[in-house]
């Protein structure tokens, strides 16, 4: 039985490298690859270096299929993405309750890095600012950083199946230049809204930003939220199902940064986005997306992964909301339907 | 619609290129575009068989699985080799045949995803009817990504013990990617062997029908590698039963 388990995933892998999906995914690859607007983040030297024609493009469905074209295997940095899964991670620390007592779930329609908290409440606006975002990382339990340090990465690794790392020089520069996070961080200390242990969560926070990861893990992070909080390739639960609903939520409202209501209208999957030029979007239970191209709009997002998800979203009816039916039929493309045309 | 026709054999000397090559030209003698790639990387040698001279040679597959060109670069118009007539073109894209570059593949590999995407597009670009992918002998990650896209898959056996039975691997394999059309075409039979009970018996062996049979025929070894047998002898029994192949690929 085991000869043929280990010819049927092989065979499985081949499928899934020559089925019309991947070959729909390579032409929308292929038609987006000469795109050459947007500009690549630098405010800190190591994100220049990015080369503007780095383009991934993967997808995960809840079956464990995955689908890559293109740089699929190029690491770049989580940044903002990292965000939406830690948020999770305090969720299951310390319950709904407390986490919404500290961080609220009103998008802002202002930049990710204002300065600016809920006047009633003094909590921040939302886990995806960086405001809620540090006040999400003064959450995560651990003895000191490097403990929680850890079980931010043991998490990340449960979402996407392999081990992660930081990338040094980005954490380094980050910290070195992050001053208005550092401002944030002690107007929320004013408030009493994050605790006394500011160096350290602040050092976490930028330790999150500096993961290290590729298209494929986006695509699997999407997937596992995709799939209930399982990672679909693993089978290892990687979220608390009942929280699941909330960490979407937010990356729907809140995702996109300040374009995120556009998105929502045109896209409507839930996604999230980093200046490394990554982007995660999540089709609840069918499939998580993943793109990196570092050249970002005027937000912030990623312009070629922006095309990507749209037109993913169009063509086969994901956005949540569609009740018409798509172009293309997402199970036989997967399948591989004999009538469609392959070539 | 166009159709992808892999040609492989489990055990290497079995007359694979020579095959392909002969069956590509049969097709486009009937007026299609026809395109043939070499994906036999370690050992290439069909562009010996269309007359295609090395030094003549400047992109070639590898090239494109390493970034620096598009397949359809590494495309050689042998059509004016062959006495084609009828319009027909055939477009070649060989592998490497200098021993730095097989080096290079054997050692790093390649992405094998990139052989679906390239193939595609190759069919785009010289707008073809048929593409015939040569295969590298065995079961490797090409074989059987080659096998996964094809339309139709050639085997081709030669009637002893070895080739019997790694034929029967390459089926289970076959099965399990869901090809549609597997057809065995025999060569190098003995001429002591019956042809009929032969077709019979691996026909009935395998459950996949013979789409033809040929003789270890010493017009063939002459010819071997040094042109394209069919274009040479239109009328020799043996080009009547590549005519008869190639009629059972284009049904």
């Amino acid at each position: 039985m085991s000869n043929t388990g280990k010819l049927k995933a092989f065979a499985d892998s081949i499928a899934a490298a020559t089925s019309p999906f991947r070959n729909y995914l390579s032409d929308l690859h292929r038609k987006y690859l000469p795109l050459s607007d947007g500009t690549v983040a630098d405010y800190i030297p190591e994100l220049a270096l990015a080369d503007p024609s780095w383009f991934g493009v993967a997808v995960a469905t809840v079956e464990g299929q995955v689908f890559e074209v293109g740089d699929c295997a190029q690491p770049f940095t989580i940044q903002s993405i990292s965000k939406a899964f830690v948020y999770g991670l305090a969720l299951e620390d310390h319950g709904r309750d407390y986490v919404n007592s500290k961080v609220g779930v009103e998008p802002t329609g202002e930049a990710f890095n204002a300065i600016v908290l809920d006047e009633a409440t003094n909590r921040p606006y939302n886990p995806m600012v960086n405001a809620g975002a540090i006040a999400t990382a003064d959450l995560i339990k651990g003895k000191d950083g490097t403990e929680r340090l850890k079980r931010m990465l043991d998490m990340f690794s449960r979402y996407t199946g392999r081990s992660h790392d930081i990338h040094v020089p980005v954490f380094l520069s980050e910290r070195a230049t992050g001053n208005r996070n550092r401002a944030i961080a002690y107007l929320m200390l004013n408030f009493g809204m994050v605790s006394d242990r500011i160096d350290e969560t602040l050092d976490l926070y930028f330790q999150q930003c500096s993961i290290l990861v590729t298209a494929r893990d986006l695509s699997l992070m999407a997937a596992t939220l995709a799939n209930g909080g399982v990672n679909p390739v693993t089978g290892d639960r990687a979220l608390d199902q009942r929280y699941v609903q909330d960490v979407v939520s937010v990356m729907l409202t809140c995702g996109m940064y300040d374009s995120s209501g556009d998105w929502a209208y045109r896209v409507g999957m839930p996604a999230k986005s980093g200046v490394g030029g990554g982007i995660t979007a999540v089709s609840p239970g069918k499939l998580g997306i993943g793109t990196f191209s570092p050249p970002l709009d005027a937000k912030g997002n990623s312009l070629r992964g922006i095309r990507v998800c749209q037109q993913l979203s169009q063509d086969f009816g994901l956005h949540p909301f569609n009740v018409a039916p798509p172009p293309k039929d997402l199970d036989s493309w997967i399948k591989g339907d004999a009538d469609l045309d392959r070539w | 619609m166009p159709k992808v026709i892999a040609v492989h054999s489990y055990r290497g000397g079995t007359g694979k290129s020579n095959l392909t090559a002969n069956l590509a030209t049969t097709v486009a003698q009937q007026g299609y575009r026809v395109g043939v790639v070499d994906t036999d990387m370690p050992s290439p040698g069909i562009h010996n068989i269309f007359g295609l001279e090395p030094e003549m040679i400047t992109k070639t597959l590898n090239s494109y699985l390493w970034g620096e060109a598009e397949l359809a670069d590494g495309a050689y118009d042998v059509s004016q080799n062959l006495d084609l007539g009828n319009g027909g073109e055939l477009f070649l894209v060989p592998s490497s045949c200098k021993a730095d570059d097989i080096a290079h593949i054997l050692k790093d590999g390649y992405d094998v995803r990139l052989l679906n995407d390239g193939f595609r597009q190759l069919v785009k670009t010289l707008e073809l009817d048929y593409l015939f992918i040569d295969t590298h002998p065995g079961l490797s990650k090409e074989t059987f990504l080659t096998i996964a896209i094809s339309h139709c898959l050639l085997l081709i056996v030669r009637p002893d013990k070895q080739d019997y039975q790694g034929t029967a691997v390459t089926l289970d394999v076959a099965r399990q990617l869901n090809v549609r059309h597997v057809q065995i075409v025999i060569n190098k039979a003995l001429s002591c062997l019956e042809p009929g009970a032969l077709r019979q018996k691996v026909e009935e062996t395998y459950e996949v029908p013979v789409a033809g049979l040929f003789p270890l025929s010493e017009d063939v070894v002459k010819l071997a590698s040094e042109g394209v047998f069919c274009a040479r002898h239109p009328e020799h029994s043996v080009t009547q039963e590549f005519q008869a192949v190639a009629r059972r690929i284009m049904e």
